[in-house]
Formats: C-alpha cells, structure tokens, sequence
C-alpha cells in the first residue's frame, strides 16, 4: 500500500492524519478506536507489526504502533494520560507484539490488560516497583 | 512427564549469553522459556543523555557485527528530523559500506552454523574468505569492525580511485567462493541431513510474528526494506530479494549465501554508478522538534531508529527495534516438536544477536508454567 492508501484507510479511525515524505504515515488515534483500527489494518493483509514505540511526553505517555505496510510505514499514536495508563493487549490481532508490551509495560509504566505473559522483559527482578526507566522523572 | 533441561547462560553451545528453559519429554522438545537481559545495558536511554554527534558512535555500539547499519539508521532517522539532506556520493558510499557488512556479517554466521553442527573444515573455510570483506572494510573505512563509512549528513571519509581495483578483485574472489559454498551446502551429505526439514517457520508463523530479514525470507515472506522504503542509494541499483520457500535450517543457509552474490552485484553497481561531488552536508547542531522514523534492512534484517527531536542538541526520545528483537518471538514455533540434539543449530539459524537485542525474557505465551528462578541467578551475576 502507498501513502494514500494507507491515509485513506486510517483515516475512520484516526485523526491529524500527516503524510510525511514519499514513504511515512503519521496518524494520531484515542483508546475507543485504535484496537478497531489495528484490527482493520491486518484485516487488510498488513500483518507486520514493526514495534511499539512509548514516549514520555511530560502529562501523557504516547504509545506508537508502527505498521509495516509494503511500500510505507504507519506510526499510529495513542496518547495516555499519565494517570490513566491502561490499554488492552494487541497480542491477539499481532502476535508479534508479544514483546513489544512487555517491554512497554517495564519501561514505561503502561498497564497492558489482557497480555497472556506480563513478566518483566529486560530489567532485573529485584528492580524497584514503580519505578520506570524511560520516564522522565527518573533521574541517574 | 515433562523435564525442563537449562542452557546457558553460559553454555558451550552459546555464543553469547542467554538462559533457555527448554522442556523436553524423552528427546522431543514440548515448550521454550527463553530469558535473555544478560548484556542489557541501556543504550535507549544514554542516547538521550548525548548530543547527536556522540549519539551516533554510540549507536554504532549497540552491536559489534553490525555497526554500520546501526550508525546508518540512526543518522537516517536524524537526517529526517534535521532535514538534512545527503550528498549524492555518500549516498553510495553507504551502500558499499552497509553491503560489505552484510557479505562479512553472513560468512561469519553460516561458520557459526557450520561450527554448530560440527563441520569445521567449512566453519575454518568461510572465516578464511570472510577476511576479504574485512580487510576491504580497513581498506576503505579504516577498521575491519566498527568503522562507517557513514558519518550525519553524510560519509564519514571518501572512497578513493586507487582502492577500487582492490575491491574489485576482492569481490572477485568472494563471489566465486561463495558460488562454491552454495554448491557445497546444497549437496553435502552431513549438512543436508542436519538441516533439512530441522527448525521450520512457516510463512504463516513468520508473518504473525512478525519475523524479519534473512529468517522471513526463508520462510517465502518477499520483505526487505531496502526495497520497499529505500534509503541511501538503493533506490538507483537493481537487486533481487532473495526468498527461499521450506522455512527450515537450510533454507536460511541458503538465503544469506545467495544474498551475498546480491551484495556483491550492488557494490560493483555502487562502483559504476558512484558520482563524484562533495560527501559531507553541514549538520547543525541543535535540531528542531520533529520526529521521524529511520529504517534500514541490517544483516539480520529491519533495523528501526525512531527518533524524537525537542530542539536542543540531544534526542528527547530514541527508540531502537533491532532485527534479533523481533526474530525471538519465532525461535518456538521452531524449536518446539524438534530434538533436544538440534537446538544449537536452530537457536543459530536466526543469527541471533543478544547485545542486539539486549536483555528479553521470552516466549511462551501459555502462562502457568514453571517460573524462572531468577533470585538465583541474579546472586550468580552479581559475584
């Protein structure tokens, strides 16, 4: 699928849709769409889930699905309120986003409702709780 | 009656650190737990510590086989978020230096394999004929591992008339050693037997895992990113994505080996079509708030930067998604209703890259089974 393609089916589900560049679909969705967009995504043959991305933006956590798409890539964002960080697993639409949340889960504190292994990825057992790596408040 | 058999983390089948928890009933492999995070060291993190121009030797440093595709994605995401365009000729420089990494990133796996199942005549023979690619990598960028020819806006030092007939030559030599290598593991009997039909991934598999690069595409998933979102000078040279369609052992075998023949045809193609100019744009140093996504296709497949720019001269935000990451995921369905005696060769057949991936706990989605003790081995590292 090219850009336009891609903009054309993303766009019941999401918002600020932005072409960027020849190859690149940035589109901003909310927690009521973006696992009916996911969804729609693979029900239309586009299976690769490159990663999940999450940024700690100050007030919200932005959590990117990048989704491989043939010929372009779309990084759906999601963004969360720090305090209520809590989403549904995608494990069941991409199975490969098995790691992505967990990984998710440990380094930014989002709650993944519904991952069928939610066990620590990288960081050591005797790790603090409560405390996560990629937030901003967490200093050396 | 299920036994759980540990490898690792330091096992003479090991190339580098991981725990695997493989339960086994008699010889027949029932279930994988896999627990990696032995080499973490939080590279994401110091990257937003840094400027760009010192995050880019770091990234270089994420993985010691595959340095030059790790400083290329990274200044690829960068370049975007700057808006800095490339010279031509860097353009190209980065396609040879990215493909003589994939050409000595290959031979140095298909020894790793032909060591795993004990063929070490091949194994001495490839290590041999991976030399030439490196000394062409000192030749031309000054190291055999971690030197780039890639530098941000750019390339980081020019290739020179004189050092192209040595080149030339030795892609001469690679190309017909690599021939012959194809014929030998296509035909020998030990390897056919140790390889066929061991290790399978379906296309089914390796396209809802998400799997990348050499292990999809021996699994027929047509998936290479320099083809679909070109960088550097790819989109200017002709190649073909290779694909094999059994998705076992010697599929994979068979892939990397055919796509070095591709890599060499892309570095003499590269050659030819190299324009002369200036190799080096100015990079500035405090970039805009932007955010991009770079993408290059390493040895081990789709190699992802994500990369958030908050005006200063450091990253807000880096992401990296290297290829092994995405390929463990696979690793089960591969192991799983195999032998115990395969595991070597089928943990290989991946290529995996544990500093690539750094630290995982993996797989098995089924929960309840047994916890890793993992007090136990954290008392062991700490000592």
């Amino acid at each position: 699928m090219n850009v336009n393609e891609v903009a054309r089916l993303i766009k019941r589900y999401a918002d600020e849709v932005k072409i960027v560049g020849t190859r690149q679909v940035f589109a901003a969705t909310d927690k009521e769409r973006y696992i009916e967009a996911l969804a729609a995504l693979r029900d239309n043959d586009l299976k690769h889930l490159t990663t999940i991305t999450g940024v700690d933006r100050g007030d919200t956590i932005e959590i990117i699905y990048h989704i491989h798409c043939g010929e372009s890539l779309l990084n759906l964002k999601l963004a969360l309120p720090k305090t209520d960080l809590e989403i549904e697993t995608v494990t069941d639409i991409f199975p490969g986003a098995i790691l992505y949340e967990r990984d998710l889960m440990e380094m930014l504190g989002v709650q993944v409702r519904g991952h069928p292994d939610p066990r620590r990825l990288f960081l050591p057992d005797d790790w603090p709780k409560g405390v996560y790596p990629l937030r901003k408040e967490v200093k050396k | 009656m299920t036994f759980i058999i540990p490898i690792g983390p330091q096992h003479p089948a090991l190339e580098e650190p991981t725990h695997f928890r493989i339960e086994v009933k008699g010889e027949e492999i029932v279930g994988v737990d896999l627990r990696l995070g032995y080499v973490h060291r939080g590279i994401e993190k110091a990257l937003t510590e840094r400027p760009y121009a010192h995050g880019f030797y770091l990234s270089q440093r994420v993985c010691g086989i595959c340095n030059a595709t790790h400083s290329l994605a990274f200044t690829r995401a960068v370049e975007s978020v700057a808006g800095v365009e490339c010279p031509d000729r860097a353009r190209y420089i980065r396609v040879i230096d990215a493909e003589l990494e994939r050409i000595h990133s290959h031979l140095l796996w298909a020894g790793i394999a032909a060591h795993e199942i004990g063929f070490t005549t091949l194994f001495m023979l490839l290590w041999r004929d991976r030399e030439h690619a490196l000394d062409m990598r000192e030749l031309l960028f000054g190291n055999r591992i971690y030197a780039t020819g890639t530098y941000l806006g750019g390339a980081r030092v020019d290739i020179e008339q004189k050092h192209i007939p040595q080149l030339t030559r030795a892609l001469a030599e690679l190309e017909k050693s690599t021939k012959h290598y194809i014929d030998v593991c296509t035909s020998d009997r030990t390897i056919i037997a140790r390889c066929t039909g061991v290790g399978v991934l379906t296309k089914k598999d390796a396209r809802e895992l998400c799997a990348v690069g050499p292990t999809a595409r021996a699994s027929g998933v047509d998936f290479d990113i320099r083809r679909d979102d070109p960088y550097a000078a790819y989109d200017e040279i002709l190649f073909d994505v290779v694909t094999e369609r059994d998705g076992d052992v010697l599929a994979k075998v068979v892939v990397r080996l055919r796509e070095i023949l591709e890599s060499i045809e892309i570095i003499r193609q590269a050659i030819d079509a190299m324009p002369k100019g200036p190799i080096r744009a100015k990079f500035p140093e405090n970039v805009p708030e932007n955010e991009a996504v770079g993408r290059v296709e390493a040895p081990r497949g789709e190699l992802m930067y994500y990369v958030r720019s908050n005006g200063t001269n450091k990253p807000e935000r880096v992401r990296i998604r290297t290829p092994s990451y995405a390929n463990w995921p696979s690793v089960r369905p591969m192991l799983v209703g195999g032998t115990i005696a395969e595991i070597p060769i089928v943990v290989a057949s991946i290529d995996p890259c544990f500093s690539c991936t750094d630290r995982v706990t993996i797989v098995d989605a089924k929960t309840g089974k047994s916890r890793i003790e993992t007090k136990e081995e954290l008392r062991r590292l700490r000592k």
